[in-house]
């Protein structure tokens, strides 16, 4: 009696403790980006969480400041760009991988997955000779292809697993009443994939938004992303303007989880 | 193989083509140019040498430097499968709308950028920060703590950018642990923790195996992280390398450089899986 107790009773406590334990992750998990969003608000000069008073001055002090918009604006297009860019190739080699059976199909899914597999550094330094090679170093275009190369992966990933859920009797179906590759493409298989291609082109999109070190070395002349802008922004003044660009920047990925979560499940994506 | 097959296989090309010419050529250029003189006119020569593997290798400041870059890596990434392995399993379990709830904790840092995660550190660990004060109020400590710039900050920022990437796979392999084996050890007479060391753990070997060398290949290689938190007086590879490429431009010393890390680091991750074959062996079985 008195030993199932006190059983009784340790399992409770090492419940309780690990249930506290899960706690204390999450916590530490989510605290840096609390603490980036809390203290954009402040009104005090310094940046400190809990912030001192609710204002919004950090935040038209970051629109006035034209290295950070800039860097802003340059981010967004090259993130938009990536991920159109990105979405319609991985839609075709998902297509083309779809073809492949057994170990070949194995190989290829390794091949598409490559710039994730490989540090970023490695990419960056052999891509910083190559482009100054090609007489593309240092320009927006030679920075606009290592952002799409590391983000193809992620467009991939999604867009071939959404592709390998369709049944290929429905594109046998659809070519035996005679409509062209195209069409069946078109209006049978797109459709279908449709929510997995966006997730793709999210996650393309974000994947660039955040890219740093490859940024920081195929760098265009007289032009910075939102991450490099910050970074120098960081080591030179450190005021609650960089808290609300930072905040910027967790707002998009907080957008893009919403979007992930509703376009296929959060469960599914990950 | 119909026509219309072999068709879509041309439909790769571009993919095929983008890796082909912007990653695969490139890293193999590189190799080249860790060969190469260094160039007086330019960044670099034109002829050929071993001068630069001959001088990291011989030089005790760089393999001091490679070597605290591996071992960081090492401790980064066992410290993550550490905080990692409680999340993934509670996450295993959960269902329905508070699975949902715990899947956007984790997938909101992950899409985050590091940058913009290591910084929401510096916040909390300012002399005047939040840590500190709870520290103080609890008196734990008597005047605040100096974390800004320190080794034990730069592991801690990357613990927490990785922990996405070892909780992920793990909760998948978990998640595909049939319920009935743990039942039927549990009538066998065997207790929670005999559970989870003979079963649960090897079965989720699996996940913690891809978890683990992603992580340590991505620590190995890390900039953004010691460059932003490490301060001046500590070197990592990575930021040494940049260093030698955007500073001096010394470019064939600084793909040498990033040639031997990416070798060590291979090297570890093979070591890696000799060690824990038999595992992996056991868990298939």
């Amino acid at each position: 009696m008195t030993s199932s107790a006190t059983t009784f009773a340790n399992q409770r406590s090492v419940s309780f403790g690990f249930a506290l334990l899960i706690v204390v992750l999450y916590i530490f998990l989510l605290a840096p980006l609390v603490a980036i969003v809390g203290s954009s608000f402040t009104q005090s000069l310094l940046i400190e969480f809990p912030p001192k008073g609710l204002s919004l001055r950090w935040y038209v002090e970051f629109f006035s400041r034209h290295d950070l918009v800039s860097g802003l604006i340059m981010s967004l297009r090259i993130g938009m760009i990536t991920a159109i860019v990105t979405t319609v190739i991985a839609v075709m080699a998902g297509l083309a991988g779809r073809t492949l059976r057994g170990r070949l199909s194995g190989w290829f899914q390794v091949g598409m997955a490559l710039p994730l597999l490989v540090p970023e550094l490695l990419t960056a330094v052999g891509l910083l000779f190559f482009l100054y090679e090609i007489d593309l170093g240092k320009t927006v275009v030679g920075l606009q292809m290592g952002h799409i190369l590391m983000s193809f992966p992620y467009a991939y990933v999604s867009i071939s697993a959404a592709l390998r859920q369709v049944p290929s009797s429905l594109e046998e179906a659809s070519a035996s009443m005679g409509a062209t590759g195209w069409q069946t493409f078109r209006l049978v298989i797109l459709p279908l994939v449709m929510p997995g291609v966006a997730m793709g082109a999210i996650f393309a999109f974000i994947n660039s938004f955040d890219l740093y070190t490859i940024s920081l070395l195929l760098k265009p002349l007289g032009g910075n992303t939102l991450p490099l802008a910050l970074f120098d922004f960081l080591t030179y003044e450190f005021k609650p303007t960089a808290a609300a660009a930072a905040t910027i920047s967790i707002v998009l990925s907080l957008i893009g989880v919403a979007l992930v979560q509703k376009l296929v499940g959060l469960q599914r994506a990950f | 193989m119909t026509r219309l097959s072999r068709f879509r296989i041309l439909l790769a090309l571009p993919a095929v083509g983008l890796i082909f010419v912007f990653m695969i050529l490139p890293i193999t250029n590189m190799v080249d140019m860790s060969f190469r003189t260094t160039g007086t006119t330019g960044p670099f020569g034109d002829a050929y040498t071993l001068g630069h593997y001959n001088r990291i290798l011989g030089d005790g400041y760089y393999w001091g430097v490679l070597l605290r870059s591996l071992v960081t890596a090492a401790m980064v990434t066992l410290l993550c499968l550490i905080v990692s392995y409680p999340i993934a399993w509670h996450l295993s379990k959960a269902r329905g709308t508070k699975a949902v709830v715990l899947y956007a904790c984790i997938a909101s840092p992950l899409m985050t950028g590091v940058l913009v995660r290591n910084f929401g550190w510096m916040i909390i660990v300012a002399l005047n920060g939040p840590l500190n004060e709870v520290l103080l109020a609890f008196g734990i400590i008597e005047r605040p703590l100096r974390l800004l710039f320190t080794q034990g900050l730069v592991i801690l920022a990357l613990v927490h950018v990785f922990i996405p990437f070892m909780v992920l796979p793990i909760n998948n392999a978990l998640r595909n642990i049939s319920p009935t084996l743990t039942e039927a050890a549990a009538s066998m007479g065997a207790t929670r923790l005999d559970i989870l060391r003979d079963v649960i753990l090897p079965l989720s070997f699996p996940g913690i195996y891809p978890g683990v060398i992603l992580v340590y290949v991505l620590a190995v290689a890390a900039y953004v992280t010691p460059a932003l938190l490490g301060g001046q007086m500590v070197s990592y590879m990575p930021t040494l390398i940049i260093s030698e490429l955007t500073g001096t431009f010394q470019w064939p010393l600084g793909s040498a450089m990033a040639i031997v890390l990416s070798l060590s680091s291979l090297g570890v991750v093979i070591l890696f899986t000799a060690m824990t074959w038999k595992m992996m062996e056991r868990s298939r079985a």
